[in-house]
């Protein structure tokens, strides 16, 4: 018992380390209203790119598919038509799909893919109440037109673009230092979010429609 | 060498030699090819232009092998085994001289494997991922060549990937014999075309896709549709024709996206499709496919649950059979159900003491009387003689062996009759008995009759010249079943026996109000029955007709109760081909919801009506038997169909056939609306002077009996007797059956309006 009195200078000691960090700078942040800063090469949600004169790069091939180690993405290809292009050459995706609940932002699609359509940006706030919210599609995947990077490859001789392996240039534009938001999709949700736009649209049928 | 080993081929009897390639001894037959040879140890040589169908052509030369004593690196497609042959498939030579040819080919590829149909099942990038170097020392921009060329109503082509192999211009020439593709221009500037610069039109278009090493040559209807990873593949039997080819079906999403040919099947299909069995497809996911049972109450159809349905049918039987007897029932159908469905609907109704059942509609004669002769004795046939309609368009692949026969087996092509065999060889065509039995001559060897079971002009005398044989002949017949499972559904039973009525009886009975139930299971006789006004007479005066089918066709439009069943893709059993071999169908997509077997049904209406079927694991070996027992009466049918000449100035007709008429899958396929048959009048060139009709003019068909066809083309063609013209039967926008049998017409010039 006595013995035990003696520990008070270990407990003190103990004390003195919690209470020093009382005074220290808090590693908390104020999550949702201050926002880290990602490492990197962060993975987080998906999206399509496009080309800078808005033609989508994705071209349907299904590489990014094959090369998912969690099955996560479908997708199904179909005939450009002249009236109508989609993408340069002759294949676009008629219906591209992530289930973001089966992904594991492992990042093997975007290095699959040869045209850099599929990118992983650093955002990362996709919670919701609905399961199949998380099946993301082309409308929430793809980015909008005016936000396309890059020469399409049907301007240059033989259709090969001029970025084709350059994944690591096209993250580039993806500015670490401002988060997120840099992203060009983020860029546009920041937009909005700013006059307090970010609305659930109500589908035809009633139901709460996609987020935009 | 000891005693003990062999010195000629078992099969062949071929000398055999003795060689050896990467060091394993290989005996193999002489003038074997060395890709064959090492194909036996199990070393596959790469080739791109050889193919085993089509033989070698030292083109690519991508099948570099060192032989020892030889100087030079040597082809192994086009090198003949030689005793003592020293060769080495992989060493760091061959290797050296494959990573060049390899370079070569790559110098102007587009390399756009991501959106190339054939990314992924492609001999160019698995051989790159072989032998190719990974960069290209090429510093010049490439050859740019047109791509997405359309080649005709199938086939797109991509100049840039082509590497000029020639399969597809050799699989025209060698095995269609059309000799519709041909290379253009020189190195490396050398495209595909066709001979004619008009579209590329054949019936076996489809192949050439398969055949393409590369990506050149693609399918209307697959392109861009899926990658090969995403397909799970089904092995069952083409059931689109008597032939039963083998083949592939690949599947994504429970939608079936192509079929493809089964290489291994010598026995059928000799690794063959036709584009009917290989595109007609899509009609298995069309929205038009019926989901619920119809019932037609005042005029309108009425959606009922399946209970009530089949309640109803079982009824309507119960109640026929007790004011009149088994008489006053039928069923018509069964060439288009599988065996155990067949099997099933004749056992049912024979149960019930119905015997008014048969599963022909357009023809009358027995399928049965084919001999069990399969597809491989055709080709060492020595004399083939055909007669009726040309089985290029009612067996298609079946006539690629007539002309494997005739083209490099030496056989003669005679056909006999109002038909021509229009196989793209050398055939002599004959009308009058002593004109055949000059064709025939007095050393006819092995002789193949193929008929196409309608009863056809020209008397029994020409039957008689054919027939009139020296005796030792041993003369194989087949006889055409005008549906798939046509043989099969004869031999299980779905035929009038005793005092049962035929198809058209039927009808003549019904019409004259005694029928009171009949059934049609899977047959559209409004279309196919020769004589339409009397198939829709006794439909209308039946108080209930029942149809099964897939789709509300012409009719199912006459009946009081359709019921929608599963297509050849999503039920499983066995068919029996034209030569009687019973062929095993598996299932690869799951029907609609809702939608039963024809076989589930009649399992359902025979225990509303307390008739015991035979159970499932009893099915298999009754078909085998039956379809395997030879007719009973042994006799050859007569062939003959009495002559109704044509009065003064009107024409008689011919009915012909095509690949792509009738009314269920091809009617209701949207996808290979291009391909569907237009109408044609054909006509001979003396008839068409007469007439003031040059080929390629609009014309309406006046019939005798006041119908008429409208907007036909004609066709001027030598081959038709003067005086007739053959009309196509089975076209759903001008059905030759609404003329009425044997009918008489006159052919009217459109007036053109500018
Ligand atoms: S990040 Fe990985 S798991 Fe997620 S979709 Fe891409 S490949 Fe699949
Ligand atoms: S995202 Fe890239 S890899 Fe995936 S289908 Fe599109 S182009 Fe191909
Ligand atoms: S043909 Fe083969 S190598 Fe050429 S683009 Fe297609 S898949 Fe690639
Ligand atoms: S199109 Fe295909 S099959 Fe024909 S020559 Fe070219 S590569 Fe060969
Ligand atoms: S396969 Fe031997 S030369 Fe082409």
């Amino acid at each position: 018992m006595r013995k035990n009195l003696f520990n008070v200078g270990a407990l003190v000691r103990g004390m003195s380390t919690t209470f020093s960090y009382m005074f220290k700078k808090k590693p908390t942040v104020e999550y949702p209203s201050v926002k880290k800063q990602h490492a990197p090469r962060f993975h987080g949600l998906h999206e399509l790119r496009r080309y800078a004169d808005g033609k989508e790069r994705c071209i349907g091939c299904e590489l990014c598919a094959i090369a998912c180690p969690a099955n996560a993405i479908t997708v199904i290809g179909a005939e450009n038509s002249p009236e109508d292009r989609r993408s340069p050459g002759e294949r676009f995706a008629a219906r591209y799909e992530i289930d973001e609940l089966r992904c594991i932002f492992c990042g093997l699609c975007e290095e699959a893919c040869p045209t850099d359509a599929i990118v992983l940006t650093p955002r990362f706030e996709m919670a919701d109440y609905r399961r199949g919210a998380f099946v993301y599609a082309k409308d929430r995947l793809l980015v909008p037109p005016e936000a396309g990077v890059g020469t399409p490859p049907d301007e240059r001789p033989n259709g090969i673009p001029a970025d084709l392996g350059g994944v690591f240039r096209a993250k580039d534009t993806v500015d670490i230092a401002e988060g997120y938001d840099a992203t060009h999709r983020g860029h546009i949700l920041k937009t909005q979010r700013r006059g307090l736009t970010l609305r659930q649209a109500k589908g035809d049928d009633g139901r709460p429609g996609e987020i935009e | 060498m000891s005693a003990a080993v062999p010195q000629t081929d078992p099969a062949s009897h071929a000398e055999l030699v003795t060689l050896s390639i990467d060091g394993v001894e290989v005996r193999v037959p002489k003038g074997t090819l060395l890709v064959e040879a090492a194909k036996t140890i199990h070393t596959d040589i790469p080739v791109y232009c050889y193919h085993e169908k089509l033989g070698p052509a030292g083109l690519c030369r991508i099948c570099l092998v060192e032989i020892d004593g030889m100087p030079k690196l040597q082809i192994a497609c086009n090198t003949v085994v030689a005793d003592g042959m020293k060769v080495h498939t992989r060493n760091p030579r061959v290797d050296d001289g494959r990573r060049a040819i390899l370079e070569f080919f790559l110098l102007n590829h587009p390399l756009d494997c991501p959106i190339c149909d054939k990314g992924g099942e492609c001999d160019l990038q698995d051989y790159a991922m072989a032998w190719g170097s990974g960069s290209s020392r090429m510093i010049d921009p490439k050859t740019s060549k047109p791509k997405a060329v359309d080649l005709g109503p199938t086939i797109v082509l991509d100049e840039e990937r082509c590497i000029v192999c020639q399969r597809c211009v050799r699989f025209d020439q060698i095995i269609t014999r059309e000799e519709s593709l041909r290379t253009e221009d020189r190195a490396v500037q050398t495209i595909i075309a066709t001979a004619t610069g008009k579209p590329y039109v054949s019936d076996f278009t489809g192949n050439v896709t398969e055949l393409c090493p590369v990506g050149a040559l693609t399918s209307k209807t697959y392109r861009f549709r899926s990658r090969p990873w995403d397909n799970h593949r089904t092995t069952t039997s083409c059931t689109q024709c008597s032939v039963g080819c083998r083949m592939h079906v690949d599947e994504r999403g429970n939608t079936v996206l192509r079929t493809m040919s089964v290489p291994e099947d010598d026995a059928l299909s000799d690794s063959w499709l036709c584009d009917r069995g290989r595109y007609n497809v899509g009609f298995v996911n069309d929205e038009r496919r019926l989901t619920m049972p119809l019932l037609k109450q005042d005029g309108a159809w009425v959606q009922i649950d399946w209970a009530d349905a089949l309640d109803l049918w079982a009824e309507k039987i119960k109640a026929a059979l007790a004011a009149g007897g088994p008489e006053r029932i039928g069923a018509i159908g069964g060439g288009r159900l599988l065996n155990e469905e067949a099997l099933l609907a004749a056992h049912l109704h024979r149960a019930l003491g119905v015997e008014n059942l048969d599963h022909r509609i357009g023809t009358q004669t027995l399928v049965h009387h084919g001999s069990f002769a399969n597809h491989v004795d055709l080709e060492n046939a020595n004399t083939i003689i055909t007669l009726g309609r040309p089985p290029s368009q009612l067996a298609p692949v079946l006539d690629l062996r007539i002309r494997k026969a005739v083209s490099r087996n030496g056989a003669r092509l005679i056909s006999a009759g109002d038909y021509a065999a229009d196989s793209f060889v050398p055939e002599t065509h004959v009308t009058t008995p002593a004109g055949l039995k000059d064709a025939i001559g007095a050393n006819p060897g092995r002789v193949a009759m193929i008929w196409d079971g309608v009863f056809f002009e020209g008397g029994p005398e020409l039957t008689a010249a054919m027939h009139d044989l020296p005796a030792a002949t041993r003369v194989d017949r087949y006889v055409l079943p005008e549906t798939p499972n046509g043989r099969g559904a004869e031999a299980l039973g779905m035929i009038p026996r005793g005092a049962g009525l035929g198809t058209g009886a039927m009808f003549a009975a019904a019409r004259d109000g005694k029928l009171d139930v009949l059934s049609i299971l899977g047959a559209n006789p409004v279309l196919r029955y020769p004589d339409r006004a009397l198939a829709e007479d006794g439909l209308r005066a039946t108080p209930f007709v029942v149809v099964t089918d897939l789709f509300l066709t012409e009719t199912a439009e006459f009946a009081n109760l359709v019921l929608p069943v599963c297509s050849a893709f999503e039920k499983s059993g066995t068919t029996t081909d034209l030569a009687g071999d019973v062929l095993p169908v598996v299932g690869s997509v799951r029907p609609p919801d809702g939608v039963l077997a024809d076989g589930d049904l009649l399992v359902e209406l025979a225990e509303r009506l307390g008739v015991t079927l035979p159970m499932p694991d009893e099915l298999e070996a009754k078909v085998r038997e039956l379809v395997k027992t030879p007719p009973a009466d042994g006799a050859v049918p007569a062939y003959v169909r009495a002559t109704a000449a044509a009065p003064g100035g009107a024409l008689r007709v011919i009915a012909d056939a095509a690949i792509f008429t009738g009314g269920g899958t091809l009617a209701f396929d949207t996808a290979i609306r291009e391909l569907h048959a237009r109408p044609h009048a054909r006509i001979n060139p003396a008839t068409a002077r007469a007439l003031a009709l040059a080929d390629g003019d609009p014309v309406n068909v006046a019939g005798d009996n006041g119908t008429t066809l409208y907007d036909l083309v004609v066709r001027v063609d030598e081959r038709v007797a003067e005086g007739a013209v053959a009309l196509l039967d089975g076209v759903v926008r001008a059905p030759l059956n609404a003329l009425g049998r044997a009918p008489a017409v006159r052919l009217e010039k459109v007036p053109v309006t500018a």
